[in-house]
């Protein structure tokens, strides 16, 4: 009998040391005194963004902030960011939570909630009304999966702004953002077009899901507009996390003699670290950090740069000109951004790279334009088309080229 | 399918075999004493964790594998506790401690996510440094992957030609016929939970500091319980856990190449595979009369003086 109200005593113990380290971490707000010195003049970080994000409201007109901060009295927004994973991933969430400081760099009277780690739903409504008791004003979701949760939380406090990453729905009170990753990656596959010498590029995935396959096929598309006879050779690991799967996948692909790897799993390091210590090129995503990885067989990679965009919104929900937007936004509107080049990439790949990525810039190209046939050879876009946005998140065949099955 | 995939599985198939093999070796130690460790998992994810903290933190990697070993043999020491000493029920300690695991790991882990370390050096395996460098940096290997086979041998030779082996078998066996002749059950059951904890601390060093060279949470992906899988499917024999670990590592790695092969198979079948093999082994096993299975597994000791 004593043993049994033990080993309840224990269980309760255990989990109650569990539920405290699995808490999100939110952080303390960081609540710094607006500096009084330089109280304006935020003007030239915030303009830069604001020529191009908007993509479904063309009539927007400049907007510049005015007096952002008001002195002498609390923070003049606080704003609860919220992110599935931990903030230091190298990855997306790193990335997410760099371009969400940026706003209090540009905006010193803001002040930030950080909470990281919050991977699923209920624990994201807890968080967000946490945060909103905290007097939140504007609440940024980065991970896929918080959509809902903020939607009902926005139908419940019509007075807090929420800004989602990546989703599509909008409300009186709920837009969403995102960057438009996959023209940066057929800029990325002109780059391992160029460098590959087996002709064989490897990609490893956590699931084959509808983006993952649109960034497959635009690195693909992008390889062969340079190289006729590329091939993409793909391998899921079927876990975002699972590094002993990642590596085996990359040495995998390293075998079937594939040269230039790149990966979309949530932290770059395990494949990216691999592929280095077999003397294959890697090509990064998500966050520009995951150079440090390779240090000689670096090509180059993209990261979300979103700070400006978001510094951007803040400013609108200060001064009340917010409006729910769907907003994508690429490389050529600072949403992304190209790392440097490896050393050992030559200077006749990087200037053929810098020319697609100006015409990206431009708008002169655009990747998924017709005709664009499938692996067995059906017409997937047809002649004169193009591939519409929406339609790239349920993407489920691969285009000729790519080694492997979607599905 | 060419000559460098087919050794590239049987590369992979070590590499990541060998952090599942001594979690394995330490599961038939926990199980030949009478316990069934459930809370590996949360053990490796605390033993990787803590190991690579470490070696960022020294710059050594050597001390982070010593401390993986350390922390795995003392993190067991809860389970030790509960199920030895508090009698508790053996199943759900493990279960607790897993998921106590997962939290601790994650803490310990939080700021050294993606952080770089200083890789253990990779010794040619004989005869192979002269192969052009694709072959050869498939064999490569660190030293922990050299020391795994020895500490099966050791492991078995431990079990089965020491005294010390066979009054831990007998406690696994009986525990009430080990105490009358004159064993301390459980003294013996914690010696086999230190080992074994420190055996699978070791198999998580190897995961994290010498093989992928990164944190991330649940980074172990059930690597844990596959052992508790393993050492049934080699019927509590160290040598035969030998045999299993390359068998589910190797069927991992052989799926990834029918992927990166362009087999148009869908590649949500192809995951399975490792697993139907597990299973298909299990009905194989089944089939047999003989159960080599310690006779009182499970059983909670109460003691020798009634």
């Amino acid at each position: 009998m004593k043993s049994k109200i033990f080993l309840i005593l224990a269980i309760l113990i255990t989990s109650a040391l569990l539920v405290t380290a699995c808490q999100p971490a939110v952080e303390e707000p960081v609540v710094e005194e607006p500096v009084v010195e330089e109280p304006v003049v935020e003007e030239p970080d915030v303009e830069e963004p604001v020529e191009e994000p908007v993509v479904e409201e063309p009539e927007e007109e400049e907007v510049v902030v005015e007096e952002p901060v008001e002195e002498d009295e609390g923070p003049c927004l606080i704003i609860g960011a919220l992110h599935g994973g931990p903030i230091t991933d190298a990855g997306y969430n790193q990335a997410m939570h760099e371009s969400v400081m940026t706003i209090k760099e540009n905006i010193p009277c803001v002040e930030i909630i950080v909470a990281e780690n919050v991977p699923e739903e209920a624990g994201a409504t807890s968080t967000m009304v946490n945060m909103i008791q905290q007097g939140a004003g504007m609440i940024i979701a980065t991970a896929f999966n918080h959509q809902y949760p903020a939607i009902e939380l926005a139908e419940q406090n019509p007075d807090v702004i929420f800004q989602h990453a990546g989703g599509w729905e909008l409300r009186d009170n709920f837009g969403n953002f995102f960057t438009e990753p996959p023209d940066t990656w057929y800029m990325m596959g002109v780059a391992a077009g160029l460098m590959t010498e087996t002709n064989k590029l490897g990609f490893v995935g956590a699931f084959p899901l509808g983006w993952t396959n649109t960034f497959i096929n635009s690195f693909t598309l992008g390889a062969q507009s340079v190289n006729e006879s590329v091939e993409t050779i793909v391998a899921f690991t079927f876990d975002w996390g699972d590094s002993a799967k990642e590596a085996d996948a990359t040495n995998s692909l390293i075998n079937q003699g594939v040269d230039v790897i790149t990966m979309h799993v949530d932290s770059p390091a395990t494949v990216i670290s691999t592929a280095e210590s077999r003397g294959a090129y890697s090509i990064g995503f998500q966050n520009l950090a995951a150079q440090d990885y390779a240090p000689e067989y670096w090509i180059s990679g993209i990261g979300h740069t979103l700070g400006g965009t978001l510094t951007w919104l803040t400013s609108n929900v200060i001064d009340g000109t917010w409006e729910p937007i769907f907003l994508r936004c690429g490389i050529g509107a600072g949403c992304m951004a190209m790392a440097p080049f490896g050393p050992n990439v030559p200077q006749e790949v990087q200037d053929q790279v810098l020319e697609v990525k100006d015409a990206i810039v431009d708008g002169e190209l655009t990747v998924f334009a017709g005709p664009i046939f499938d692996q067995e050879g059906t017409e997937r876009v047809a002649e004169g088309e193009e591939l519409p946005v929406a339609m790239m998140g349920s993407v489920d065949w691969y285009v000729q080229g790519v080694i492997g099955s979607p599905q | 399918m060419s000559l460098l995939a087919i050794l590239g599985v049987l590369s992979s198939a070590i590499f990541s075999g060998t952090s599942l093999l001594y979690t394995t070796l330490g599961e038939t130690l926990h199980q030949r004493a009478g316990i069934v460790n459930l809370g590996l998992e949360g053990i490796m994810l605390i033993s990787a964790a803590t190991g690579y903290r470490v070696a960022v933190e020294t710059g050594n990697p050597y001390i982070g594998i010593l401390v993986a070993m350390i922390v795995g043999g003392l993190t067991n020491m809860i389970i030790g506790f509960l199920v030895v000493t508090r009698k508790a029920n053996q199943l759900a300690s493990g279960l607790a401690t897993m998921f106590f695991g997962f939290g601790l790991s994650a803490l310990i882990g939080r700021d050294y996510v993606g952080v770089r370390i200083t890789p253990l050096p990779r010794i040619p395996f004989p005869g192979t440094a002269n192969l052009p460098l694709l072959f050869a940096s498939l064999f490569r290997f660190d030293f922990l992957i050299y020391l795994v086979i020895p500490v099966a041998v050791l492991i078995w030779w431990l079990l089965f030609r020491t005294r010390w082996g066979l009054g831990l078998r007998a406690v696994g066996e009986n525990a009430d016929t080990a105490f009358a002749s004159g064993r301390n059950p459980f003294w013996i059951k914690y010696q086999a939970l230190g080992i074994g904890g420190m055996l699978a601390g070791l198999g998580a060093a190897h995961l994290s500091i010498a093989y992928t060279m990164n944190w991330s949470q649940f980074m172990t992906g059930g690597r844990g319980f596959i052992a508790v899988a393993l050492v049934i499917f080699s019927k509590w024999h160290p040598l035969r856990a030998i045999g299993g670990a390359l068998l589910f590592s190797g069927a991992v790695a052989f799926q990834l190449m029918l992927q990166s092969s362009g087999v148009r198979v869908s590649p949500f079948l192809l995951d399975t595979i490792p697993y139907l093999i597990t299973l298909l082994v299990l009905i194989i096993w089944g089939g047999t009369r003989k159960h080599a299975a310690p006779a009182s597994l499970g059983r909670v000791y109460q003691g020798g003086q009634q």
